[in-house]
């Protein structure tokens, strides 16, 4: 009996998991079917296949110049943020200082006050600091991680001390400590961080749709929305779907082959 | 010992050059370390909140006069697209919420084991994580197209007629929220894996013996040491509901006649299409002051959790 | 002279020339770069024939640089447009909605042609004479010319001549009345099985068409809809108004000749295509886009009067944003005028199916040609005649969408006619009040 009701919840599980992908099977046949085929709903389709909706796609919209404003505001944003929270990270994780809870607290919060909500004020102080309608000022409020500065608390709690003392009594500099001991010791911490980063970042829309108006600082999201959901695509499924393939393959290609390590860094990243 | 040690040598390096050994403050380590993050934390995260609520509090009138007061609060509060918004969000916000965390959970406990299966079940659930909302509202401005759509095309194979999934006031929030539901359901069960995975297994072997049956086990063992779990993963539920409206945007633009209009959206539309400032940071505040409050009850339980686990 | 000071003098003899002509040659060489925002508000590869025209225009012009945007719809396009002149870095040009123009002109957000077509010789009333003259009351606010009409539509009827005949109706006579039309849709509905396999008629009724639409039927039923010279007034609560939207409320809840819900515009084509659904309201716009992708046989028609025959104009004109400098503008001025030359009008109304704005377009044996070929792309140029202003008042998009919040909810049988009436004047009202108090009911002391 046992074994049925788990044959039962296995079947259940897989058909609840081939739901789930549906939408990325027909995103994979329907942008290999060219031109307007009368059932572009089929995810069993006969063919003609072909690769002309990429080329159409590809045509259409700026991507080359949407992955390089991407790839240069998320690597932007982890590169500052990797430096902020570790600094932060370390200082509450072994210093002890006045005002400790406030300051932990502050940072708590900003959990969950997102650009995203705060929008309005946002963009003007971006107008005022003359950030608006450039990469810089997509990246700027991210560069402080309160996310990121828990889990590199986390992290460096979890380094045993005897390291530190031990390169200390030797005779290490400053500067040596971090390179040699705690960098690489906090490197599943950062690691981690900067998965989730990246994803995040990459995913953004409703922050850089406001904060920039030039289409030389667009960003994939942003691009992809104006591509798909005007009605230059028309009824030409086969090319936002595409479209949407190039702009979800780079993540969904490094999530299938690294996937222990991103589903670990998620995982991660929400234990306490 | 070691923090004495590595802040004596911030310290004594900080003063090497002084001729006069002078001792820096007691603070400056921390201040230096946390310097930078504080900077942009005021910057992008405490000044706005103060800036939004004074700007809440400026009535504009027609070519830029403006006033102090609580117009703009009057104006919203008498709003039927705000009250429509709110009202929305709070069935969003349960419809996305309830579902997700339910079949997460269920999910998670069907796949707790590593096996081949199971580890392409997961990745097959979680992949929604790893694309952007617009990616999914492109894909399911297809999926929910009445007649021709995918939905469409293979109920009808059913029998069943064209239903204009996004076009129907009655259902096009339905519409949305279970694109949302697909997307964060992956999410969210990667931290119920991981909770459950710190269930320890000789607990339930005990209660097994015992005679306890799988639902008991659920009820009395594992959801209470989930605990945690669901204190970190509600308030993240919650301002995804509050902040995921990118498929508003593109697909629905808050109709049919307000039907799929959010809090935030209606953020958007009043900051961006009608220029109305004072309007949108009044807003802002309301939603910013709801969503700090109901997440403080899902912290409470944060905290009992974190001292539960140290 | 010593041979230091010659060779010195002759050096400095070509060195100074050299110089100058190089710097000319740079400065020649350094082409006034301009963007152009431009919509896509129907189906059609669009975007790309107006990339491929800015690449011929390119590479026609040394001096100038354009750089073609898509911006998405024309609501899309506004806002892009409003967000980068408040940030202090307008385009060269925009390709805006017609209906948009007389908000910048309020918002003083553009600058007027006037100008620019006197310093090249001419006046601005002649200059807008070459266009016909149902575009000028978009295009003319103020008696001052702010935009150029680039493109422009009508809505169209096009029906399925197949199910016309199956139904027991001639295609040669399409429904030319209120009642014919609801006659015809009844005739052309087929139900089986307790599903309707083929509507009678389908119309977009998402944002801004749903408006378009709207505003043809009820200026068709004899109405204004909105006042035509002052952007603070609409006449949504009006009888005219309510026998419009009572129409919409009949077809789609008594009747059931067209599907309840919002469809949009890709639904309507689909049905359409599929012949799902006898006949559609759109835009000419979309007529190239129509003919090359349904397989059966359609014609199109002028909209169904019911007091009058009334069709609102569609459509975009070119803009001049605050805030350039001259130089950009004799760029963005070189680019409008080729743009709205005779013969590249004419080519993108054919590729399009939008009528071109230029009168002398359609003097050009190619567009003779192709209206001889193809006799639909003349019904809309023919409706011109029934032409009557797009909706466009002091913040429009607001104004419009309170009457298509109210329309949507018709068609989903959430309100009837005359409360969706009431409703969307108040909120009108409201939304209109802070320009009317600035205008109309100005505080006289």
């Amino acid at each position: 009996m046992k074994a049925e009701w788990r044959l039962v919840r296995l079947l259940g599980v897989s058909a609840a998991a081939l739901l789930w992908v549906v939408p990325f099977a027909w995103m994979a046949v329907a942008s290999l079917r060219p031109g307007v085929p009368t059932d572009i709903a089929s995810l069993t389709p006969a063919g003609p296949f072909g690769l002309d909706n990429f080329a159409m796609a590809w045509k259409s919209g700026d991507f080359p110049l949407w992955y390089l404003n991407t790839l240069a505001m998320c690597g932007g944003i982890l590169a500052v943020q990797l430096v902020t929270i570790s600094m932060a990270g370390y200082a509450f994780a072994r210093l002890r200082f006045r005002g400790q809870e406030l300051l932990f607290a502050a940072f708590l919060l900003q959990l969950l006050l997102i650009p995203p909500l705060l929008i309005v004020p946002n963009l003007a102080i971006l107008v005022s600091l003359h950030l608006y309608d450039s990469l810089l000022g997509i990246m700027a409020p991210y560069f402080a991680s309160a996310f990121g500065v828990f889990l590199m608390r986390q992290t460096f709690r979890a380094i045993p001390r005897d390291y530190e003392e031990a390169a200390m009594l030797e005779g290490a500099s400053v500067a040596v400590l971090i390179r040699h001991v705690l960098l690489p010791l906090a490197r599943p911490g950062l690691v981690a961080f900067a998965i989730v980063s990246l994803t995040a970042h990459w995913n953004e829309f409703l922050w850089p749709l406001m904060a920039v108006s030039s289409p030389r600082n667009q960003v994939l999201t942003v691009g992809l929305a104006t591509f798909a959901s005007g009605a230059e695509a028309g009824s030409a499924w086969g090319i936002v779907a595409a479209g949407t393939f190039m702009v979800a393959a780079p993540l969904l290609l490094m999530f299938l082959l690294f996937q222990r390590r991103f589903v670990s860094s998620f995982v991660f990243s929400g234990i306490k | 010992m070691a923090t004495a040690l590595i802040v004596e040598r911030l310290r004594s390096g900080l003063s090497a050059d002084r001729a006069v050994k002078l001792s820096p403050p007691r603070w400056l380590p921390a201040a230096v370390l946390l310097g930078p993050s504080l900077a942009f934390l005021a910057a992008f995260t405490y000044w706005p909140v103060i800036r939004v609520v004074a700007g809440s509090l400026i009535v504009g009138r027609f070519a830029g006069q403006t006033t102090v007061g609580f117009g703009n609060y009057q104006r919203l509060f008498a709003d039927p697209h705000f009250s429509r918004a709110a009202w929305n969000n709070l069935a969003y916000a349960g419809g996305t919420i309830g579902p997700s965390l339910v079949l997460a959970l269920g999910l998670a406990l069907a796949l707790r084991e590593t096996t081949r299966l199971t580890g392409i079940l997961r990745t097959l659930v979680v992949m929604p994580l790893l694309i952007p909302l617009v990616a999914a509202a492109a894909l399911f401005s297809f999926i929910l197209l009445p007649g021709d759509g995918l939905l469409d095309f293979y109920l009808h194979r059913l029998g069943l007629g064209m239903v204009n999934w996004l076009g129907d006031p009655d259902l096009a929030l339905g519409s949305v929220t279970a694109i949302t539901v697909w997307k964060n359901t992956g999410y969210y069960m990667l931290f119920f894996l991981a909770g459950l995975a710190g269930v320890p297994q000789d607990l339930l072997d005990a209660a097994k013996i015992d005679g306890a049956g799988a639902m008991r086990r659920l009820r009395s063992i594992t959801l209470p040491l989930l605990g945690p779990t669901f204190g970190f993963v509600v308030p993240i539920a919650l301002l995804n509901a509050l902040t995921q409206v990118d498929h508003v945007v593109t697909m629905t633009q808050g109709g049919p006649s307000d039907a799929t209009n959010l809090l935030l959206y209606y953020i958007y539309q009043q900051a961006a299409q009608n220029d109305d400032f004072g309007l949108a940071s009044a807003a802002t505040v309301i939603s910013v002051a709801a969503l700090l409050s109901l997440s403080l009850i899902s912290f409470r339980t944060l905290e009992r959790g974190i001292h539960y686990e140290s | 002279m010593n041979s230091i000071t010659r060779r010195t003098a002759l050096g400095a003899a070509i060195a100074v020339p050299a110089a100058a002509a190089l710097a000319r040659a740079a400065q020649a060489a350094a082409p006034t770069e301009i963007e152009l925002f431009f919509p896509v508000p129907v189906q059609g590869m669009l975007a790309n024939k107006m990339k491929e025209l800015i690449d011929r225009f390119n590479s026609g012009h040394e001096g100038v640089k354009v750089t073609a945007v898509y911006t998405g719809s024309y609501d899309d396009t506004n806002l892009k447009t409003r967000a980068a002149i408040k940030a202090g870095k307008p385009p060269g040009a925009v390709i805006m909605s017609a209906n948009f123009v007389r908000e910048y002109v309020i918002n003083d957000e553009v600058e007027p042609f006037d100008p620019i077509i006197e310093k090249a010789g001419g006046t601005a009333a002649a200059y807008i004479d070459a266009f016909w003259p149902a575009l000028k009351p978009n295009a003319v606010i103020d008696g001052k010319v702010f935009g150029i009409p680039f493109q422009n539509s009508t809505p169209l009827l096009y029906y399925n001549v197949e199910a016309f005949t199956e139904a027991g109706l001639n295609p040669d006579r399409p429904p030319a009345s209120w009642s014919e039309w609801i006659t015809a849709a009844k005739a052309l509905t087929k139900v089986s099985g307790g599903q309707t396999e083929r509507w009678g008629l389908m119309f977009p009724a998402t944002y801004d068409y749903c408006g378009w639409i709207t505003s043809g039927l009820v200026m068709a039923n004899g109405g204004q809809y909105f006042n035509h010279d002052y952007g603070g007034e609409v006449f949504y609560d009006a009888p005219s108004t309510l026998g419009a939207l009572t129409l919409v409320d009949k077809m789609v809840n008594q009747f059931k000749v067209i599907p309840p819900g919002v469809s949009d515009a890709n639904a309507c084509t689909s049905a359409f295509f599929a012949g799902r659904t006898a006949m559609m309201v759109l835009s000419t716009g979309s007529l190239s886009f129509v003919r090359d992708n349904m397989k059966l046989a359609y014609k199109v028609a002028f909209l169904p009067r019911s007091v009058r025959n009334a069709v609102p104009i569609g459509g975009a004109s070119l803009i001049l944003p605050k805030g350039n400098t001259p130089e950009r503008q004799a760029a963005a001025w070189t680019l409008i005028t080729w743009l709205t030359s005779p013969e590249i009008a004419g080519e993108w109304s054919r590729f399009t199916g939008y009528f071109a704005p230029r009168k002398a377009a359609y003097d050009l044996p190619e567009m003779k040609k192709y209206l001889d070929d193809h006799p639909d792309a003349k019904v809309a140029l023919d409706q011109l005649r029934y032409a009557v202003p797009w909706f466009d008042t002091y913040n429009t998009v607001a104004v419009r969408k309170a009457m298509e919040d109210q329309v949507q909810a018709i068609l989903s049988a959430k309100v009837t006619p005359a409360e969706a009436i009431a409703t969307a004047q108040k909120r009108a009202d409201g939304l209109l009040r802070p320009y009317v108090e600035q205008t109309a009911l100005k505080s006289l002391g």
